[in-house]
């Protein structure tokens, strides 16, 4: 099932997202970021439906979290960064 | 056994210090290295953990909180970042060596000392302000003297640094879970502090507030960044190479929660009565001088004396042959020792915490009566 990932620059940086987000409501879920998209190493990334991307953007600015970028994908068919 | 020697560790803890670490020996594995369950387990405790200390230490976000062994670590980490060869620093002459050693580990560098009397906090600001007209690139203060229970002015310190735009760094070893200390309103550089004395955690663990990046002391695996040669340029994963103290962090949330549950005002008002009541009794004995001041905006419960004609040394080792637990020497401190005078003898320390009762106090001042006719 398609999803969108939020890959962050730290495991902390990723907690607190989740954190915020699950604080209004939306499910975030913290995972290792797949090698795919991690080209640096090991990160971690926050998954979120699709249905939540815009509610948890604005979030994310709102609070001004910081990320490294978005993707859409899924473990089965991969992943490609989002341009927003 | 009275245990007075809260100023190097609180021995006595709260229960679910105990039970905390426990619970994650046998149940959590390391953060970032793995997707199991017990490292998810240890991942949240440690994220909570920042966020406890967060919230009780005024730190705009959770990654800004590090954790290190000790605050001698912590101290280590902030002077070497803050401290270059040519600089000009200014000290409390109230500091620890875990100040005064790694400063002088690096070459090139001016240490300047205050050097003011006891209890005198206006004088000390004073003499800071003649100091700071000279051009200082970094203060260093102790919040409170682990020798003297002295309440340095920090909060007007880190104002007068802040107008300057002078980093300070602060050192809370014996203040943090007593004191209020908000890392963002002071704008300090660091605050350095252990998780083994006012926060009731477990020895070997120990927070670095970070108001700054700051430089890595240790080099290593972060569990982020892998193919990069240098350390990640973010916190906390620049400052955390290597695995966490999890079961120590445990405790140490467990700690904070009772601080916090009490009341940091609370615990200092405990100590410092227990503190009036030693001085009293003491002063009572003959031949003792007492450090203490009546007004507790000026010290905490952190107590010195000593007894004429005898060496502290020698006090320390009877009450220790009377189960009571106190520090006689120079305590790691000798600035301390020679800003008050005490340098020739050293002095005997008491210092008490929330677990400590005036009963204990009283039974105290019964045995250094014995000392007397021992």
């Amino acid at each position: 099932m398609l999803h969108y990932l939020i890959m962050c620059r730290s495991l902390t940086y990723a907690q607190r997202i989740v954190q915020s987000l699950e604080r209004v409501g939306i499910r975030a879920w913290l995972i290792r970021s797949p090698v795919s998209v991690s080209p640096s190493g090991c990160s971690y990334s926050v998954k979120i439906t699709q249905k939540d991307l815009s509610h948890a953007l604005m979030i994310l600015n709102h609070f001004q979290l910081p990320y490294l970028g978005i993707y859409i994908g899924s473990p089965e068919e991969g992943y490609r960064e989002v341009d927003l | 056994m009275i245990y007075f020697d809260s100023a190097a560790t609180t021995m006595q803890k709260p229960r679910e210090v105990s039970r905390a670490v426990s619970e994650a020996i046998d149940h959590m594995a390391s953060i970032g290295r793995g997707d199991s369950k017990a490292s998810q387990s240890a991942a949240d405790l440690l994220f909570n953990c920042r966020q406890a200390a967060a919230d009780l230490f005024g730190v705009p976000s959770p990654e800004q909180v590090v954790f290190t062994f000790n605050a001698t670590h912590g101290l280590n980490i902030a002077i070497k970042s803050l401290v270059k060869s040519g600089h000009s620093v200014l000290i409390s002459g109230y500091e620890h060596n875990a100040v005064s050693r790694p400063l002088a580990s690096i070459p090139g560098v001016q240490v300047r000392i205050l050097n003011t009397p006891l209890f005198q906090p206006e004088v000390f600001l004073e003499q800071m302000r003649n100091e700071l007209e000279q051009g200082v690139d970094v203060v260093i203060c102790n919040h409170v003297s682990n020798v003297f229970g002295y309440i340095l002015p920090v909060e007007e310190v880190a104002s007068l640094c802040y107008d300057r735009g002078i980093p300070f760094l602060l050192d809370a070893s014996q203040s943090a879970g007593t004191l209020p200390i908000h890392l963002e309103r002071m704008h300090a550089a660091f605050v350095a502090m252990p998780g083994h004395k006012g926060l009731y955690g477990p020895q070997g663990t120990g927070l670095l507030l970070c108001g700054e990046v700051g430089e890595p002391l240790l080099y290593g695996g972060t569990g982020s960044l892998s193919f990069q040669r240098d350390m990640p340029d973010f916190l906390p994963d620049r400052l955390e190479a290597g695995t966490h103290n999890v079961a120590g962090i445990a405790g140490l949330l467990q700690g904070m929660a009772f601080v916090r549950k009490k009341g940091q005002a609370n615990i200092l008002r405990h100590e410092q009565s227990l503190k009036q009541m030693a001085a009293k009794g003491l002063r009572e004995l003959p031949g003792v001088e007492v450090f203490s001041s009546p007004d507790p905006k000026v010290q905490s419960g952190v107590l010195s004396f000593r007894i004429r004609g005898h060496d502290c040394e020698e006090v320390g080792a009877y009450l220790s042959r009377h189960q009571v637990a106190i520090r006689s020497g120079f305590h790691c401190a000798p600035l301390a020792h020679q800003s008050a005078g005490t340098a020739e003898t050293g002095t005997v320390r008491l210092s008490f915490s929330a677990f400590n009762t005036q009963q204990q106090v009283t039974r105290f001042l019964q045995i250094l009566r014995g000392f007397y006719l021992s």
